[in-house]
Parts: structure tokens; C-alpha cells; sequence
């Protein structure tokens, strides 16, 4: 169980300049955490993918909505919520086939297959007309 | 400030691009226009040196990705080397491992491209 309460919460502006800062943010929290470094760096990734696909899919890339981030740790984990409004995401549920993906010349498709190999668990909900995007990382898998 | 920066060299119909520091979906259409540029001048041999490269997310990735069927297709490849170990961990999460060509350093990369021509 998380805490109610975000360790660290911060609503930025929808622009793909602060995907950086998210990372740096993102890394720092984990790695305070006790997540080793090579977990840290993934789980930022994670992070990016997730706030890269609300700015381009929900927000078609208008810069002046907001997202929300929360950050709740345990001791034994790190759950970080995205809160954002816009077009709902639309996931698919099937894993990707690079191959397939190379033959139509896609260009995107993999972020939300990233982060669910890199987090333990992914689910997004929208709930009146406000979408949320929760992981979870264990620090050791359970 | 930038996070991103991008070079490349053409020498014998073989290109090596070298993408530096941070590369996600605010710099990604910089990547883009390097390999498109490329392709335009009908380089179809492709080694992206990775010795810099900090860090990719999948906006990146997707742009390896959506060229390499074109390239191919004109009887080229796109080849990465000095890839550093958490970069190679992030290709290696969605399977680029399996089908791009990951080598040492860019003189092999180079080397294999020559070996084949």
C-alpha cells in the first residue's frame, strides 16, 4: 500500500521541452528511493513515454494544458500517477511485432509497450472527463 | 540550453551519424532530418556511432524504426556501434537487439558494410 499523499507532486505545462527535467526529476526520486541506477534511469524513461504520449495523443500537442505528476513511495516501491485531461488514451492490448512494425514504416508504437516492461504494473482510467495514467515499481518484483 | 546534438560524415557512400546527449520526442525531428537528408542523397548505408548518446526513448527508436524498410529495401542497413550499456539495455527492452546489427565499435560497422558491397 502507497500512501494517500504524493511524496512530490508538480503540474507542468504540456510542452516537450520539460520531458528532460521530468527524466532528471524522475531519476532523482527514484534513486533517493534505493532504486539502483539502471532501474532509476528506466523507470524515468517510463516516465517520458507516458507524459510524451498524453502531449502528442490527448493534448495533440498544445502546450498550454496541464499535466500532473504524483510520486507516493512505500519503502518498497514507487507509484507515480499522471493526471491530465484530453483525448483518452486508447491502448492496445496486444505487445508489439517489430517486424510488422518495420514493414508499415511505423514511426511510433513503442512507448507504451516500454513502459510496460519496464514498470510492474501500467493502467490508465478516465474518470468524468480526467484521465489517469498509474505505475507501480517494486523494488524487488513481487 | 540544448541537450541535443547531431553530426554526421559521408565517405564512400557509407554515412555515420552521431547523435549526442539526450534524445527524446523534443529533439527527435533533428534525427529525422539527418537520416532523411541521407536518404535524399541516396546514402543507404547507415551507422548511427551511439558513443555519446546519453539517453533514447522511443520517439527516437521510432525513427530507426520507420526508415529502416526503405533502406533495405535499396539494399542498405542502418547499423548501430558504441552503444553504452543502459542505451543498449532501453534497444534491448523492445527487441532492436534482434533485428538491427549492433557492433563494437565504427570501424567494424563500417568494415561490414565495405565486406558486403
Amino acid at each position: 500500500m502507497f500512501p494517500e499523499k504524493p511524496e512530490l507532486s508538480i503540474t507542468i505545462p504540456s510542452k516537450t521541452e520539460l520531458l528532460k527535467m521530468v527524466v532528471e526529476l524522475t531519476k532523482h526520486i527514484a534513486t533517493i528511493n534505493q532504486f539502483a541506477s539502471s532501474d532509476s534511469q528506466k523507470i524515468a524513461l517510463a516516465v517520458d513515454e507516458a507524459i510524451t504520449n498524453v502531449i502528442k495523443h490527448s493534448y495533440l500537442r498544445k502546450k498550454d494544458k496541464d499535466i500532473r505528476l504524483e510520486y507516493f513511495t512505500n519503502g518498497n516501491g514507487l507509484k507515480i500517477k499522471i493526471i491530465f485531461t484530453g483525448i483518452p488514451p486508447v491502448l492496445s492490448k496486444e505487445g508489439i511485432d517489430l517486424n510488422k512494425y518495420i514493414r508499415e514504416k511505423r514511426k511510433s508504437g513503442l512507448g507504451v509497450e516500454l513502459m510496460r516492461r519496464i514498470m510492474d504494473s501500467v493502467e490508465y482510467k478516465t474518470v468524468n472527463d480526467v484521465n489517469y495514467c498509474e505505475m507501480i515499481k517494486w523494488k524487488t518484483k513481487k | 540550453m540544448k541537450h541535443f546534438y547531431i553530426r554526421s560524415k559521408v565517405e564512400e557512400q557509407i554515412a555515420v551519424i552521431y547523435p549526442k546527449g539526450h534524445l527524446d520526442a523534443h529533439n527527435v525531428e533533428r534525427f529525422e532530418k539527418e537520416i532523411v537528408k541521407l536518404l535524399s542523397n541516396n546514402i543507404v548505408r547507415i551507422v548511427v556511432n551511439c558513443k555519446d548518446l546519453n539517453y533514447i526513448s522511443s520517439a527516437g527508436m521510432g525513427i530507426i524504426m520507420g526508415y529502416l524498410d526503405e533502406i533495405r529495401d535499396k539494399k542498405g542497413d542502418i547499423r548501430l556501434c558504441s552503444v553504452n550499456s543502459r542505451v543498449y539495455e532501453i534497444f534491448d527492452l523492445v527487441g532492436f537487439t534482434d533485428i538491427y546489427d549492433f557492433v563494437k565499435d565504427e570501424d567494424s560497422a563500417i568494415n561490414k558494410f565495405k565486406n558486403v558491397s
